[in-house]
């Protein structure tokens, strides 16, 4: 099924423009001339929900706006597919796991459906994760170049569901992955491009003071002290208890007040039980807030890190972690751990401050509260490593540079083979 | 070499790529350096720069950043760090001298467990052509008005590729301006944060036209004299708009 992205209102470039400055938006201009006449599909399984369909919005129009014509095309299955689908993914993230001779084949079976229905006649195929994998086996014509872009870790993958995948993989042209520690043995090239975040969007655009508090009234939170948050789901790896027991430490040293704010937890039975317990570790103290937010709250979520004075991450296992980014987009001082994708956000000392411990966690804190001009320096130079690294048009501009690697690894190959 | 009569600007994108090798303390840190491909060493200590172009104070080598923040060892991070510094010398001299340096390791010796482990990664470039030059105002114009990876692919990125030789410098040289040639070639030696680079570079371009502006000012009438003044402060004051545009 074709997606019909919102192409109405202002220009995306000219959007992006007035954020980024004229010399990245002119580097997208001059890539997109060099990939001048190719086409490019996109293919994931959802148009709306998670972060993949979110960014894939934006991405369709600005490569479109810059002048390579993209289309996005979303693949459907049935019950039994989203099942396998669900175990593909549970598997590959580290979760015991494994497919039938069935499940095998009738993964195939919708892949194959979807690769007669879909229109993949573009030059140029971007497939976005598992679900849409084997399109390649189906539909895969001369001269395309194709490419799998994985969002997810796979440095604990199940060995089973991945040697699955992996004869897959090793037919498309080359392979992205967010981070060096997610990348499997392939025979094919492997490059990696961290995800980004979209300085437009309603989670990380500007806010002014009056609408930060008209978004955070109904909270009933203390005005007159720095607020500590950490936004995350409620999980064991983000370490919520972690967070509250640095706190505990650092606030015998200073004044704060702690926020921690999550998803609802109704349709993650272990995140309610996490809830729980973070409920029952917290009963009484009247310094911090368990916000539990819908997960629609992109505005008060950044209204939350913009007027926090601390924004922390104190995960102890990480995918990529761009909660990281958005807080330093919004030149918050960050302290967070060091696991994943976060030491490429947070650069110690320099746009943010790693820690190991809780008790390193506490120390952090407390320097943060005592040195407000810390926090600023590491904010604003922040804000700097989010613009030039990790904001949608970097992520656009790889995917291009990609494509235009790969074409010219194959002329060089055509022209090699032309030479014999 | 024959005399370019146009210079193609280019930009560049670093597409980075794990290369599978790790090292988790100074021993096995000094045998990747002495055995991983040219394209790690570029993306470890000659990169660094591009990540934060605009940035007065530069990111540290991916090197001395490990052996600082991970193994604690700070002498021996601050001696990589220097050695990194001379990484426009090309990459045998740089992957001689990391090398030296690990062989005599300072204190606070130890082992990274494997979760901090130094990854090599390798970066393949993919020059992006932004605009052609045929003369010195073009190419001063478009590089004004570039991004900082067209700076950092011709003045720092090319020489090390090319064994030091600079074909901006000798683009400019043979057009007819040596000393802002030489001005060019001593830039691309300094590892002077990026936008530095860019100021120091424009402003002895535009230094190089004074004497002859004024020089044509004085045998230009006075309206016309009026005129070229009334541009020149509407173009001051259009930077200075675009310039809090962007901060």
């Amino acid at each position: 099924m074709k997606v019909h992205v919102r192409r109405d209102g202002p220009s995306l470039v000219e959007g992006y423009r007035a954020v980024v400055g004229d010399g990245p938006i002119q580097m997208l201009e001059a890539l997109a001339r060099r990939l001048k006449g190719r086409r490019l599909v996109m293919v994931n399984s959802t148009a709306v929900g998670g972060g993949v369909a979110e960014i894939l919005h934006r991405l369709v129009r600005l490569l479109d706006e810059l002048g390579v014509p993209t289309t996005w095309e979303v693949m459907g299955g049935d019950a039994p597919f989203y099942n396998i689908t669900k175990t593909i993914h549970n598997a590959l993230h580290g979760a015991p796991g494994s497919l039938s001779v069935d499940e095998h084949r009738h993964y195939h079976e919708i892949n194959r459906r979807a690769a007669a229905e879909l229109e993949l006649d573009g030059d140029l195929i971007l497939i976005h994760d598992p679900q849409p994998a084997a399109l390649v086996q189906h539909r895969r014509e001369p001269g395309q170049r194709w490419v799998w872009r994985c969002h997810i870790d796979l440095s604990h993958a199940d060995p089973d569901v991945w040697g699955f995948l992996a004869p897959m993989l090793a037919r498309y042209d080359g392979t992205v992955f967010s981070h060096h520690t997610f990348v499997p043995p392939l025979p094919v090239p492997a490059f990696l491009v961290p995800p980004s975040i979209d300085p437009l969007s309603d989670k990380n655009r500007e806010l002014d003071a009056d609408d930060i508090d008209a978004l955070l009234l109904p909270f009933g939170l203390p005005a007159s002290i720095p607020w500590i948050t950490q936004i995350s789901r409620f999980d064991r790896l983000k370490d919520p208890v972690g967070v509250v027991n640095a706190f505990r430490l650092a606030r015998s040293r200073v004044k704060a007040h702690l926020v921690l704010a999550g998803g609802s937890a109704d349709d993650d039975p272990e995140g309610a039980e996490v809830l729980a317990e973070v409920k029952h570790h917290t009963a009484g103290a009247d310094d911090v807030t368990l916000l539990v937010l819908p997960n629609d709250a992109h505005l008060v979520i950044n209204a939350l890190q913009r007027r926090s004075a601390v924004v922390v991450q104190k995960s102890l296992r990480e995918g990529f972690a761009l909660t990281v980014s958005e807080a330093l987009w919004k030149r918050r001082a960050v302290v967070a751990s060091a696991v994943g994708g976060i030491p490429l956000q947070v650069l110690h000392e320099r746009t943010g401050l790693l820690v190991h411990s809780v008790e390193g966690c506490a120390v952090q804190l407390s320097r943060l509260l005592r040195s407000p001009e810390l926090g600023r320096r590491l904010g604003l130079q922040g804000r700097e490593h989010v613009r030039d690294n990790f904001l949608h048009t970097r992520e656009a501009r790889d995917y291009m540079a990609v494509f235009a690697a790969l074409e010219n690894a194959a002329r060089a190959d055509e022209v090699s083979v032309a030479g014999v | 070499m024959s005399q370019r009569s146009e210079f193609e600007v280019c930009g560049v994108v670093h597409l980075v790529r794990p290369i599978g090798r790790t090292a988790t303390d100074l021993a096995s840190l000094r045998r990747g350096i002495l055995e991983v491909e040219s394209a790690s060493l570029f993306f470890h200590a000659v990169q660094p720069p591009l990540r934060a172009p605009a940035s007065s104070d530069l990111p540290p080598d991916d090197f001395s950043a490990w052996v600082s923040g991970v193994l604690q060892d700070f002498e021996t991070a601050e001696r990589l760090s220097f050695a990194a510094q001379r990484s426009n010398a090309g990459t045998d001299v740089l992957r001689a001298e990391l090398a030296q340096v690990l062989e005599r390791p300072g204190r606070g010796v130890g082992t990274a467990p494997a979760e901090s482990a130094f990854a090599f990664r390798a970066a393949d470039s993919v020059p992006v052509p932004m605009f052609t030059a045929a003369d010195l105002p073009q190419l001063f114009d478009g590089l004004g008005r570039a991004e900082a990876s067209a700076w950092f692919y011709h003045l720092v990125e090319e020489p090390w590729c090319q064994g030091g030789e600079l074909p901006l410098a000798e683009f400019v040289r043979n057009a007819g301006a040596p000393k802002l040639a030489t001005r060019l070639a001593e830039l691309s030696q300094t590892g002077l944060p990026l936008e530095t680079m860019r100021r120091e570079a424009m402003r002895t371009w535009r230094r190089s036209q004074l004497g002859g502006r004024v020089a044509r000012a004085a045998t230009t009438p006075e309206a016309e004299r009026a005129d070229d003044a009334r541009d020149a402060v509407a173009r001051l004051a259009r930077r200075l708009v675009r310039g809090r545009g962007v901060s």
